[in-house]
Order: structure tokens, then sequence, then C-alpha cells
């Protein structure tokens, strides 16, 4: 697959130069808003040291009145102190007399201060008596000074001194997003290359590659293809003239053949032995004359799919690190259930749907064609971003989730069902990883952006902002192909029964890597990330950007970790322990809160779960085949992954659940460490269950 | 003034013309039963106060134990007969009288079936009226008046930093032996010495105030104290103002009173409870009883979360230690005499434009 | 040849498009909260003179419906500062008890301020309407019941001037060094882009001779040397058993 990594290449080269070119306009950006926050929040700064200013000079006018002396004032440095807790901007203050000679300061002084305090003109304002302040430009800092003056009688003079960098530190908190902004750009910036231009380019140079080795394997039949007028185009369509000269010819020299066969005797027949002979080997050894058709999938409409996936998924991501934030906000109390519970109440009913939902959507879209099933799917999402967005309260936000939830489900299964019709057994893995791929890049860029979008501009607003993006999947849906693809080979799906599910439940294989491994694994990812990450990182007074940072650093952990413990499970086979492994790290992750509560280490929690989950998820399914050949055997491969999934997508559901139980008992930390040491639990007891020899790798399994 | 003890008044607190009144005299008014110790004090019209504020009808019986325990089976009596929503109590004597202690809690002597809430008393546990601050568990439930020992040294230091406390106590009284080993657990966390001379006994074992100035000028001269601190102390209380004080001004040392008792025989500072914010508070406590229905067993015994910083300004001047700058903002500034001169401090304080930053 | 670099360079404005606009997005956003919040907490330093005054006045024991100065210093304070368009107090009913103007007094204040103030987890809170924003404090008694809550109300233009002029200067700086992007990006990516044209171009050239008999230098350095190899000896290869027939036909007669 040379091609392929050729592309990739070129992908990451111009991805690097498009990225240079951000960062060189979003440091241009930044400048110029630094020069804009300098300009307009300074004087504003400046604005409100006056007025505290005024405050402490009544402070210090109502101590002189009880008959203090100006000079013999206590504590002043210590009100200094309190001014400074409340406004951080501010570092230096003093008073001085009337004479500019310094009588109480706190805070690090500005180098030139004592010569300004002296200034005649700074002096002269002692004698004011109305509400003036004065500001300048002093070493580092803006000292803005009101005076002290007890009913005409001058005191002195009190100045605060404002730190000029403040500014820096209020833009180096947007900085943050603005990294943030980079991540996304670069996984948006690939995303699109290869929607824009590399659907097109991958199927022509996979065409192209394809070619040469049909061609290698003597392979020389004709293709009716309309070819893309572009480079690929053109080249393919020379390719293809070279097969139609060559075809051309073999026709013709079959054909002369034939007829110098058909009319000679004897001798002459003899003499065309050698002919025959080699014409004999060259039909061996090649083959000529048109392709069936269909026979080959359809790449370049297999790409297209991504598109539209992407930016439905996306929708949803967006919503991910503050949907329990705005369900928090409007909480309705239902009688019997604590707010906990109810506030995982939207999420756990998502997920439930969407589980109970797939396996029926899956034959439904058969039936409907993939394209309307999307199509669907998507325009009832829309409706349910919408509804989301303007919800009252609790109540109808349910109903809107769950039509959220349908749509989800419907697009997701139609989706997949589409990948599944035009794939073969040789491309169905390259299929879903391309599907899986859609969705991993949603992952990382919906949360973060998100999460700043609810910051800016509210929780409603965001999402509207994710009912628009599932009207633009709609318009990207609406341009996939109209004809349905459906490959002989695949049999309609169909749910599992009830019986098989009974059965399996009883299996206990089975259950080893569904109960002990697959659906541990789906609590932890959504009682953290989706339930305790968000809901957490508000109560402890940070942002929603921040919970989406963090669940960024959860899909950038999946995107990286992923392919590389995919194909490394696959060579060495030790799969289970993979999953092992992954498990106990997943484990660990939510003891890390034990250590502190900062959300610094909950940085360390989302790092771990991410790796831990990256490193099991892909061996996990492949266990299944791996292991449960006996059960495929009886029930089919379709209702023993059915099953699986079904089991798998509970989980999701329970996880909300299972946190919001724990957040009642012991709060957020404590639910962190019991949802842990719930899946350690489970990955011990996984490692445990799956050491006998009944559990050594199998031999190949398909 | 026995008879003018005897004398009943009764007062109904009603509602200004409002929509509320009217549907608040269809309603019949809360009955509430109150003894008091020694008359009526700022504690009932803060009591008062609050339902008037909140406009719940009450109608108040009071009556007055005049420091006379001999009334106490009269008033049970009355309580069994009259059979009130709420009995009040005001000290920790009438409160020990109308519910005992909790391990020997009389059903003759006492009340149990009628809900209870007390106030103004210094020490709830120490005096066997509860077992648990946060959960009473008896019928019983009320208001403590004297400020957490931590926050009174805390104040202390904000008004001046300290090294060393000196403490004047009764050897005799338990509330201040308990004080003083509050004040040492305290120093020990915040790290400060504490000199604690206790008063000398005569033959009798009686506590006497005689040697009381030389302990408090050695404290100064010879333990180098920084503060003296006036524990919740009775006899202390009943010295202060002849010998204690004058003994400590004239070696300028600075006196931290812990009652507004001993904040009056002229300290320079303390943290008191305003008796009239002690009595507000005591009726939310009955609010919760008689109006949200909470059994008192459930409602935690609690103290006030902000205190009366006072200040006496003719002392600091003496001692040449006016009070920190920040103080200005939340302090009561003391200035005695004339008596039109407090009015003016008062008035001011409640309408001068105060400072900036932080509250205690 | 023109359509793949058209495309690359389509991504490349679109991707600084995004990044760009969230930038200046942000930037816009977190002035206008810096800015929203300092003139908010200018307003809360005098919000705080009031409610010493009022803590003051109920620590003597005056009941908070009936403070005889509070309309005088509400007056004073509001005159600090011309920011502050009136002060409301107002109880948990939402009624207003003390105001700077006093038509308000037993007037109900929107339900806004009370929900805000109920949400807040500190005993400050703010609203934002449309004219005029409000920054409030709860007051609480000795006892940490809530007795009122103080609403100081100050006029947007303040913050919406400030952000108006930040946003026009922010927005003019991202168009310009988005303009910026779109002059360089295009450059720079050619440089990438040319690389690749070059392989598809000799990979075209060499497709062009695919037929060629003749053992014509093939393009050499492209990515797809050995693709273009394989493809060329397949066809000679099957070329030349084609020659091989037709000379045995010839052969053969």
């Amino acid at each position: 697959m040379l091609e392929k990594n050729y592309l990739w290449r070129i992908y990451w080269r111009l991805a690097g130069v498009i990225m240079v070119c951000v960062v060189v306009a979003l440091a241009v950006v930044s400048f110029f808003s630094h020069r804009v926050f300098d300009q307009e929040l300074v004087p504003e700064t400046e604005q409100k040291a006056a007025t505290v200013a005024a405050s402490v000079r009544a402070l210090v006018l109502k101590a002189t009145s009880y008959g203090i002396d100006f000079s013999q004032l206590y504590g002043v440095e210590q009100t200094f102190a309190e001014v400074f807790e409340e406004n951080p901007e501010f570092a230096y203050m003093a008073v001085t007399n009337t004479d500019g000679n310094v009588l109480y300061t706190r805070g690090t002084e500005p180098i030139g201060a004592r010569t300004y305090f002296r200034n005649a003109v700074v002096l002269q304002m002692a004698h004011e008596t109305g509400e003036i302040s004065n500001s300048a430009r002093v070493g580092q800092q803006y000292i803005v000074s009101v005076p002290i003056n007890d009913n005409g009688k001058p005191l002195g003079i009190l100045h605060v001194g404002i730190d000029a960098a403040f500014v820096d530190h209020v833009l180096l908190e947007v900085l943050l997003d603005v990294v943030v902004v980079l991540v996304v750009s670069l996984f948006f910036t690939l995303e699109l290359l290869n929607f824009m231009a590399g659907a097109r380019l991958a199927s022509g140079l996979g065409e192209f590659a394809r070619q040469v080795d049909r061609m290698r394997a003597g392979d020389f039949t004709a293709t009716v293809r309309i070819r893309a007028n572009d480079e690929i185009g053109r080249l393919l369509r020379r390719i293809d003239s070279a097969i139609d000269h060559l075809n051309v010819r073999y026709e013709f020299l079959a054909g002369e053949l034939q007829d110098k066969l058909r009319s000679a005797t004897g001798a002459r027949r003899e003499a065309l032995r050698p002919a025959q002979q080699a014409f004999e080997t060259l039909s061996k050894r090649f083959r000529f004359g048109s392709a069936p058709e269909g026979s080959d999938t359809d790449e370049m409409n297999l790409n297209r799919i991504r598109a539209p996936l992407f930016a439905f998924i996306l929708a949803e991501e967006l919503t991910r690190s503050f949907l329990p934030s705005y369900v928090n906000q409007l909480l309705v109390a239902i009688p019997y259930i604590s707010p906990q519970v109810v506030i995982g109440l939207p999420i756990m009913l998502f997920m439930l749907i969407v589980a109970l939902g797939q396996p029926y959507l899956g034959s439904w879209s058969e039936r409907v064609g993939r394209r309307r099933a999307m199509l669907v799917g998507a325009i009832m999402a829309t409706v349910g971003f919408t509804g989301t967005a303007l919800a009252y309260n609790l109540y109808d936000l349910i109903l809107w989730r769950s039509l959220c939830a349908l749509g989800y489900a419907m697009v997701f299964v139609a989706a997949q069902g589409y990948v599944l019709d035009r794939t073969g057994q040789q491309n169905r893995a390259q299929g879903f990883a391309l599907f899986i791929g859609a969705i991993m890049v949603a992952t990382v860029c919906g949360p973060s952006i998100g999460g700043i979008l609810a910051d800016n501009i509210g929780f409603r607003a965001s999402f509207g902002v994710s009912a628009l993006m599932s009207l633009v999947s709609i318009l990207a849906i609406n341009r996939l192909p109209t004809v349905e693809v459906r490959l002989a080979t695949v049999k309609p799906t169909r749910g599992p029964r009830m019986r098989e599910i009974m059965a399996l439940l009883m299996n206990r294989r089975f259950m080893t890597l569904t109960g002990l491994a697959a659906m541990p694994a789906k609590v932890i990812l959504t009682g953290v990330c989706f339930y305790l990450v968000p809901l957490y990182i508000v109560s402890i007074g940070n942002t929603s950007a921040m919970a989406g940072r963090m669940l960024m650093v959860y899909a950038v952990m999946m995107v990286l970790i992923v392919p590389l413990s995919a194909s490394l499970s696959d060579a060495t086979m030790r799969r289970d322990r993979y999953v092992s492994v992954g498990l106990i790290i997943s484990g660990l992750s939510g003891l890390l809160l034990l250590l502190s509560e900062s959300f610094l280490v909950l940085f360390g929690v989302v790092f771990l779960l991410g790796l831990g989950q990256a490193l099991s998820i892909a061996a996990q399914s492949a266990l299944v085949a791996e292991h449960c050949q006996e059960e495929i055997r009886i029930y089919g491969n379709d209702a023993v992954y059915g099953v699986y999934r079904l089991l798998e997508r509970l989980g999701n559901a329970l996880g909300p659940l299972i946190a919001s139980l724990l957040v009642i008992v012991w709060g957020y930390q404590g639910a962190f460490v019991a949802i842990s040491a719930l899946v350690l639990f489970c990955g011990i007891a996984f490692t445990v269950a799956t050491h006998g020899s009944e559990w050594q790798p199998a031999a190949v399994t398909q | 003034m026995i008879r003018r003890a005897f004398l009943w008044f009764t007062v109904v607190a009603m509602l200004a013309v409002t929509d509320h009144a009217a549907q608040a005299q269809l309603t019949r008014p809360y009955r509430i039963y109150a003894i008091t110790f020694r008359g009526k004090t700022d504690v009932e019209r803060g009591f008062e106060d609050y339902f008037a504020a909140r406009r719940i009808p009450v109608q108040i019986t009071y009556r007055d134990l005049n420091r006379d325990n001999s009334r106490m089976p009269g008033f049970i009596e009355e309580i069994r007969r009259t059979k009130p929503d709420l009995v009040y109590t005001w000290g920790t004597s009438v409160t020990l009288g109308v519910v005992g202690t909790y391990d020997q809690v009389d059903p003759q002597q006492n009340i149990t079936d009628i809900p209870v809430v007390f106030t103004l008393v210094a020490a709830p546990v120490l005096a066997k009226i509860v077992r648990d601050l946060k959960n009473p568990g008896r019928n019983v439930t009320g208001v403590f008046h004297v400020a957490p020992t931590e926050t009174q040294i805390r104040a202390m230091a904000s008004y001046r930093p300290f090294k060393s406390l000196g403490i004047l106590y009764t050897p005799t009284e338990q509330n201040s032996v308990v004080v003083v080993e509050e004040v040492r657990e305290v120093s020990r966390r915040l790290g400060f010495s504490v000199v604690a001379k206790p008063l000398r006994l005569d033959a009798n074992k009686k506590v006497t105030a005689d040697g009381a100035p030389e302990m408090v000028r050695e404290l100064k001269t010879q333990n180098n104290v920084d503060w003296l601190y006036l524990p919740p102390d009775s006899f202390l209380g009943t010295i202060a103002q002849k010998s204690v004080i004058p003994a400590a001004m004239s070696v300028g040392l600075p006196a931290f009173a812990s009652t507004e008792q001993l904040m009056e025989t002229g300290a320079l500072t303390g943290l008191v409870s305003r008796y009239h914010s002690i009595g507000q508070f005591t009726a939310y406590k009955a609010e919760q009883i008689l109006v949200n229905k909470v059994p008192p067993s459930k409602i935690p015994v609690e103290t006030l979360t902000r205190f009366a910083l006072q200040v006496r300004m003719d002392v600091a001047e003496a001692l040449k230690l006016p009070p920190p700058l920040p103080m200005f903002n939340y302090a009561e500034l003391i200035v005695p005499k004339p008596e039109d001169r407090i009015q003016a401090a008062l008035a001011a304080a409640a309408a001068a434009p105060a400072g900036a930053a932080a509250k205690q | 040849m023109g359509t793949i670099r058209v495309r690359f360079i389509i991504v490349a404005l679109v991707v600084s498009f995004f990044a760009v606009g969230m930038a200046a997005f942000l930037n816009y956003f977190k002035y206008k909260s810096t800015i929203s919040s300092i003139v908010r907490s200018r307003v809360l330093v005098i919000g705080r003179n009031i409610e010493n005054s009022v803590q003051a006045s109920l620590s003597v024991g005056m009941q908070f419906m009936e403070i005889g100065t509070m309309n005088a210093l509400l007056a004073r304070e509001r005159a600090s500062d011309r920011l502050i368009q009136g002060i409301d107090v107002f109880d948990h009913t939402g009624q207003v008890i003390y105001s700077t103007e006093r038509a308000r007094v037993g007037e109900k204040v929107p339900n806004a301020w009370t929900d805000a103030a109920a949400r807040s987890k500190s005993t400050e809170w703010g609203t934002e309407g449309t004219d005029e924003y409000v920054a409030g404090i709860s007051l609480k008694n000795n006892f940490d019941l809530t007795v009122g809550y103080l609403a100081l109300r100050y006029s947007s233009e303040e913050v919406e001037r400030a952000a108006k002029v930040a946003g026009k200067e922010i927005l003019l700086a991202s168009i310009f060094s988005f303009l910026g992007i779109a002059l360089v990006a295009p450059l720079a990516l050619i440089v990438v882009i040319r690389r690749f044209e070059r392989d598809l171009r000799a990979l075209e050239a060499a497709a062009s001779r695919l037929e060629d008999r003749t053992d014509a230098p093939m393009p050499a350095g492209s990515a797809f040397d050995t693709a273009i190899g394989s493809l060329r000896s397949s066809l000679r290869e099957a070329n030349a058993s084609l020659d091989d027939l037709r000379a045995r036909l010839d052969a053969g007669g």
C-alpha cells in the first residue's frame, strides 16, 4: 500500500504548512487583541482603582474622625492587603503625606514612584476636595491617585498602582483555548483534506495501485469507468487506453489465429501449432476482455460517508462537555429521585435508546435504504437539538434528547450499514477504520469547541450550533449516492432474539468478556467522561471549556493509541493481556483523586482513562471472535455480536446512573474513586478468569 | 418588686394592616410561654421583632423567675395547664429548671412533651442540657451566646498580633476552667504562649479578689504578656471594673472581653453577641418548630455566625492602641459619655460611607 | 493541472478561517467578560460600602425594614459614581423596600433578579438586562439568614461601547490576518503541492509512454517509480507475448 502512505505523507506535509500559517495568523490576531485590551482595559481599570481608592479614603477619614492622628494610623497595610486580595491586578498601594513622603505602603513599588509622589502637580491634588483622581504611567505601573482631604484640611494622597502586565495575564487565559483551537484545527485540516481532495485522490490512487497489481497478475481486462477530469483521472485513462490497445491487439490476433486455424488443414495446421501454443500460454498467463461489471467495490462512494458522518457526530459531541450543566440549570424536582440522578437521566436515556434501538434500526435502515435512514435520523436529531436549545424545563428536555438519541442511533446504524454494503471481505477493516476515524476526530473536536462555545455564548446558543451542524450533515447526507448497493454476500441483519440473549447471558466465557471487560469499560467511559467530569469541573469553580479540554485529552489519547494497540495486539495475539492491562489502568485512573482534588490531577485521571481504554478497546471485540467460536457456531456471528454490542451499550446507559448514585453517597471525588475501583476490580477479576489454559490464544479465527 | 414579678403581661404580636394581616387574624396565633431570669432584656425584643418582621402571629406569655428558683414549680404547673405551643427559656438556670439535665429528666418536674427553645445559655453541653450541639436528641433546642474561643483569639490577633496571652480566672467556676483549657488548645495550634492565673481562694475555699491587681500587673511586668483575656467568668465580672481593669490600664495591658457584661467593665475590646440578634436567632429556631414543624431534636443548637466586635475608643486612646484600619469597617466603636456621643457614633456607624474591604 | 491545487488551497483557507474566527471569537468574549467584570467589581465596591452600613445597623438591633437612614445612604452612594443609575433594596419576595427612586418602593423587581440571587453560590450576583446591568449583594444578618438583597443598577452603555470598539478592532485584525493567510498559504502550499504534482506529472508522462517500445529513459525520482516500473514491465511482458504470438502466427503463415 505504498500509495496510501504516500498520500498521507502529502497530507501531513500540507497540514504542517497550513498549521504554520494558522499559528502565524493566530499570533497576529493575539498581538492586535493585546493592543485593544491595553487600550480599553487600562482606563476602565483605572476607574475601578479610583472607586476602590475612594472607598479606602472613606475608611481613613472615618478613623481620623475618631481623633486618630493621620500619621498614627494602624493597620493601613492590612487594608491594602485586603484590597490586593480582591483585585489581583493592583500591585501597589501607598499613602503619602502632603509633602509626598510615604507613610504607609504595600506591594511592589514601581521605579520612579518616590519622585512621582513629590511632583508638585501631584502634591497639589491634596488640596482638592471633590471626587477627583489622577492617573499616570510610572515605571511598570499605572498609578491612580486620589486626595485625602478632611473637609478642606489636606492630609495626604492615596496612590493605587495597577500592574501594566495584568493585560498579559488576561490574555494568557485565552491562550489555553487558542491551543485547543490549534489542535482542533489540525484534526480539522486532515479531515478536510480527506474530504475535499482526499476522497477522490485516495480512490484514484487506490484504483491506480489496484490496476498495477492486476496488471502484474496478468489481468488486462478493460473496465468501463468514467474517469474524473483531474490528474489521476487522466492517468487512469492513459492506463485504460493502454489496456484497450492491448485488448484490441489481442482480439485481432485471437481472431486471426481463429481464422487461420479454421481455414488451415494438415501441415499448415501443424505450422500453426507454435502459435496456438503461444496463444494458450498467453491465455493462461494473461486475461483479456472486459471485466465483469460491479465485481469491484466502489471505494469512492465509500469515502463519501465520512464527511456527513463527521458533521453529524460532531453535532452530538459538541454537547458533551456542558450537557450535564445545562440539565442542572433546567432541573425540576422529581419526587423520590435525587437531583444527581435526574441530571444523569437525559444521558442515561440517550444511551439506552441508542443501545436498544440499534439492533432493530439495522434491519429498518436496510429496508428503507441507508441514505434515507440517515436523512430521517439527521432530521430528527436536528429537531431534537433545536428543541433542546429552546427547552422549557427538564421534562421537554428529556423528550428532545430522546429524539436526538433516536436520530443518533439511526444515523449511526445506517452509516455502519452503508460501509458494510460497500465493503467486501478484504476491505471491510479498512472501511471500518474510515468509519471509526470520522467518529474519533469528531470526539476530539466536539467537546472542546463545545465547551468554549458554552462558556461564551451560553448553553442554549451552543445547542443551536449543534442543530446547525446537524443541519449541515443533512445537506451532506443528501449528496450521498441514491442508488443502494448490496453485496450478495451480506445476509440481511437481524436483532438478537430473546432466546439467544438468555443463552448467552448464561454463558460463562461470553459473560467473562462482556460483563468483566466490555461493560465496565463503557460504564467508566460514560460515567466519568460524560457525567462526572463536566459536573465536577464546574462544581470546583472551573468552566465548561476546561471540561471540554479534559474530554479532548481523552479523545486524543484514543486517536493516538487505538491504531497502535490494535495492530500490536493483533500481532502478538495476546489480546486478553491488552484488555487486562487496559482495564487496570482505567481502574487506577480515578484513584488519583485520592491524592489531590486539583483539576490538574483530573487531567491525569482522564489521561490514564484514555490510555487504558485505548489499549483494551480494539482487543475486546476481537476476543469475542477468538474465544466464543463455540457460541458463534451455535448462534451465529450476528447474534453473538448483536448481544455483545447490546450489553456493551447498556453499559453506556448504566454509567451515568452508577456515577450519580455514587455521587449521592460519597460526593464527586468519592464517585470517581468508587467507579474506578469497580473497574479495577473487574480488571483483576478478568485477569484471573482468563488465566487458565482454556484462554490460550486460539488459532486463526475469522 | 416581688409583686411586679408576678404581674402578668401578655404580648400579642400582631401585624400591621396588610393582606397578610387579614389572613393571620383568621389563623390562631402560636402561643409561646416565655420564662425570663431577670426581667425582659433586648433578647426578648429581638425575639418579638423577628416574628413581627416575618409576619408570624404569636401570642407570648411572659413570666419572670427574678433569680428565685422557688418560683419554677408554679411555672411548670401553669405550662402543664395552659399547654402552650412552645416554651421559651432564658439562661442556664431557667432552662435547667424547665427541662432538667439530659441524664436526670424527671417527668414530674420537667417539661418533656412541649418543645422548649432556650436562649443565652453559655455552655449548653457543659450544663448537660444537650449532649451534642448538632443533634440535640431531646425536645429541646436553642441558642448559645458566647463566641467560639478560637474566633475570639483570632479577633484579638486581628486587633494586635501577639505572642503571649495572660488570663485571670476563677478556679471554682467550671465554665472558666473549660475556656482556659480551650485557649491552651488553640495556642498550640496557632503558636502563642498562655499564662493563666487562677484567682486566690480564702480559708473557706471561696474565691476572693485579693491579690487580683498584683497578678494582673505581674502578667505584664514579669510574664510579658501582650493581652489580658477575660473569660466568661461570673466572679471576674463582679471585680473587673474595680480592680482588674484599672490594674491592667496602669501597666498598659489591653484587655479583651469575652462577654458583653465584661465589655461594660471597661475592656479595650471584645467579641460579644448582641442580645437583640440572639433573640432574633432564637425566634428563628422557634419558627422552625412552629411553622416548619421540624422536631426540636433535629434542630442544631447554634450561636451567631457574626458577632459584634466592640472597641472602647477612650481606652484605645489611653493605651495608644488605635484599632487597625480595616476594623473601622465593621467594629462597633464605643465613645463614652456624654450619652449623646454614643448615639452619634452609632448613627455614624450606621450611615457613614464605610470603606471597601472585607467583613470579619 | 489545477484542480487538486485548488482543492488543497481551499482546505487551507477553510481551516484558517475557522482558526482565526475562533481566536477572534475567544478574544472578543474574553474581552467582554473582563470588561464587564471590571465594571461590575467597581460597582460592587460601592455595594459593599452600603452592605457594611447595613450590617452595622442590624448589629445595633435595628430592624431591616426600619433603617431610617437607608434612603439617604443609597442616594449618597449612588452619587459617588456616575455609572450607577439607581440602587434598590428588596426582600425575598422581590418587593422593593428602599430605593434611590421613591416611586420604586413597593414595586416588584424583575424575576430575573431574584432568580440570579437565588442561584448564586456566594453573596454576590448579577444579571444583564437589555439596557441596564445589575450587580447585587445578598444581605445576611448575624446568623446567616438572608434578610434582603441590594441591587445596583448601572448603565450597560459603558460595557457595550467598550465591547463595540474592541469587537471592531479584533474583527479588523482577524480579517487582515485572514487575508494575509489567503495570500501566503497558497504560496507556501505550492511548494508542497509542486512536489506532489511533479510526481503526478511524472506518472502521467510515464503513462503517456507506457506503450513506447523503445527503452526511453524513465522519469526517475518520483515516489511512483516502482509502480510505474511494474506497470511498464507488465505491459511490456503482455506486449512481448503478443509480439511472440504475432511472430509465430506470421511464421505459421
